[in-house]
């Protein structure tokens, strides 16, 4: 017994969970969950404040790659086995649909829960500083997320697929100066086929996805680096201003007082340096509104994880992902739809293709990256922020009634049909 | 080696790594341009001449194009990608215009634009007779609209 306590001592490495040093320890001493703090605000862990969209946009990112890899060892990318392997995972794989389903569903849940997970950054004002690097980082992983959905629509060569990065490339073509060249370049050739097909599954399986790693690793860094989650300071209790720990920062007019370093005592980086940190200070008062991260974060993480892996599976026990028609160059469906994410895109497209395919997207991306560094306004209090709320609120509305109208209503010819009519396609 | 020798070195060491950088870079998108392309040849063969009634164009799905015989003018042949985003226009006899299904672009039998989002018209392509008689298309060769070949 005395050995298995020294070898599971060797592993943990820490005193026992009963004590606070065991419970800050647990943290520290633990590789994948020293990105945690050892204790948190309490109102980070309110839900109503995050719903958790974080951790479940990174839960449901698990879930695609896993799934993703299990997928992978059925599926060959070249036109028209690959489409043979959609067919073979949907009636010959053990649980091959289920497994499609799954990353189907979670890749659809994770465009929603990325943008649902950016409007409340937004509303909570945790842009700003010292923040507003980290929503730069955010709007890369959005954009991400959807290269990575747009990538992985073409690999199962059926309609949808072959209609969509067809009209998604000539999309990219209209740029000025680059367009045609990037599109050949992603294409691998002049239209969509098989070159466009390997190329589209090497950026889906191999580069997005190593990205997409690299830039939430930095986003969950500098969280911590920020100073954890923003606060609604506001509704605190006022603190006295003296009594203030932040060490090494003295009252800008007074002379910096020089204290010689003591032997016996060892001094962290943030003791000797001057200058006020860039990340919020804390009160001693504040700081008893602090409990640990085990077990209170670390339970209602658990909690959100067996919610967003459940809710998956069971989304996908009883709807299966859709597989159209073999591909067929010849033929475009009608009307030939994006997914819909892309719907609204899709809806200025008719409109413009250079003004709503290239120019209204990245005139909101480049918004969306500015905003941080636009709105001057320190405040995070909402009654202080009214025109921003506003105009962020008319984006997100302006966004969600374009995909409507992409969705709902739009019929053959790109018509404008409402969806209680019902339309016959005229012969063609 | 003396301050002035050490800046000269250090600014030609500077260029040549960062030359190198880029003529790397440029390799490296060399790299991912094809050198060859395994797709359909642009110029091809349809057929005999014989082979196409007069009346509504002929539609060859493979090579996205319409082939038009007209009794007096002779043989066009039209383009059916649309101008706008690539989807394959259908040709509606009801009406006698091109109609794409996926932003309701209309062409005009001429190929002109009457509606919709296509910035401009259909193409028309280059159509030759060979010495064996068969009728040969060029993609590469855009004609004007009124481009007819007489057989």
């Amino acid at each position: 017994m005395n050995l298995i306590r020294e070898i599971w001592q060797s592993i943990v490495r820490r005193d026992p969970l009963s004590t606070d040093k065991g419970k800050s320890e647990l943290v520290f001493l633990n590789v994948w969950l020293h990105i945690h703090p050892a204790k948190v605000k309490k109102e980070n862990l309110r839900f109503r404040y995050t719903f958790y969209l974080g951790f479940i946009t990174f839960f449901l990112f698990m879930i695609l790659v896993t799934t993703g890899i299990a997928l992978m060892c059925y599926y060959r990318p070249f036109p028209p086995q690959a489409y043979q392997d959609m067919k073979d995972l949907q009636f010959v794989v053990f649980m091959g649909p289920f497994l499609r389903s799954m990353h189907r569903w979670a890749a659809h849940a994770m465009v929603v829960c990325v943008f649902l997970h950016m409007c409340r950054v937004f509303y909570s004002g945790s842009y700003k500083k010292p923040r507003q690097f980290n929503w730069v980082i955010g709007v890369l992983l959005l954009l991400l997320t959807l290269g990575l959905s747009f990538t992985g629509y073409l690999l199962p060569w059926d309609q949808l697929a072959y209609w969509a990065i067809t009209v998604g490339t000539n999309i990219g073509s209209y740029a000025p100066l680059v367009g045609g060249q990037v599109r050949e370049l992603l294409l691998g050739g002049h239209t969509v086929g098989e070159a466009a097909l390997i190329r589209f599954y090497v950026l889906h399986v191999a580069v997005l996805p190593s990205l997409m790693i690299l830039l939430t690793v930095v986003h969950f860094w500098r969280i911590r680096k920020d100073g954890g989650l923003s606060r609604p300071t506001w509704r605190l209790k006022p603190s006295r201003p003296e009594a203030l720990v932040t060490i090494g920062a003295p009252p800008e007019t007074a002379p910096l007082k020089t204290v010689p370093a003591s032997k016996d005592k060892t001094y962290g980086l943030m003791e000797v340096v001057t200058g006020k940190p860039i990340f919020e200070t804390i009160t001693p008062e504040e700081e008893e509104d602090a409990v640990f991260s085990y077990p209170y974060a670390f339970f209602r993480e658990a909690i959100a994880l067996m919610v967003t892996v459940t809710g998956i599976m069971a989304i996908s026990l009883f709807f299966h992902a859709p597989l159209e028609a073999l591909a067929n160059p010849a033929k475009t469906p009608n009307p030939a739809k994006a997914p819909w994410y892309f719907l609204g895109l899709q809806e200025l497209v008719s409109h413009s293709a250079l003004l709503g395919g290239v120019v209204a997207p990245a005139l909101m991306v480049l918004a969306l990256l500015a905003i941080p560094y636009f709105d001057r306004n320190p405040s995070r209090r909402p009654s202080d922020r009214k025109w921003a709320i506003w105009l962020f609120t008319i984006f997100v509305v302006v966004n969600l009634v374009l995909i409507v109208i992409g969705t709902f209503f739009r019929g053959p010819g790109w018509a404008f049909v409402p969806p209680w009519v019902h339309v016959v396609a005229g012969a063609e | 080696m003396n301050r002035r020798d050490f800046f000269s070195w250090g600014t030609a060491g500077m260029v040549a790594l960062g030359s190198g950088v880029a003529v790397s870079l440029g390799a490296v998108v060399r790299f991912l341009v094809p050198s060859v392309f395994y797709e359909p040849p642009q110029t091809f063969k349809i057929g005999n001449p014989a082979d196409f009634p007069f009346g509504p164009p002929t539609f060859l799905a493979d090579e996205k194009i319409f082939v038009f015989r007209d009794r007096e003018k002779g043989f066009a042949v039209a383009s059916a990608v649309c101008t706008h985003l690539g989807c394959t226009v259908g040709y509606f006899q009801s009406d006698q215009r091109f109609h794409c299904p996926c932003h309701g672009s209309v062409f005009a039998a001429n190929g002109a634009v009457q509606h919709g989002p296509a910035p401009k018209a259909l193409n028309w392509f280059e159509v030759t007779m060979t010495r064996d008689g068969q009728l040969r298309v060029d993609k590469d060769k855009v004609v004007p609209s009124n481009y007819r070949l007489m057989v």
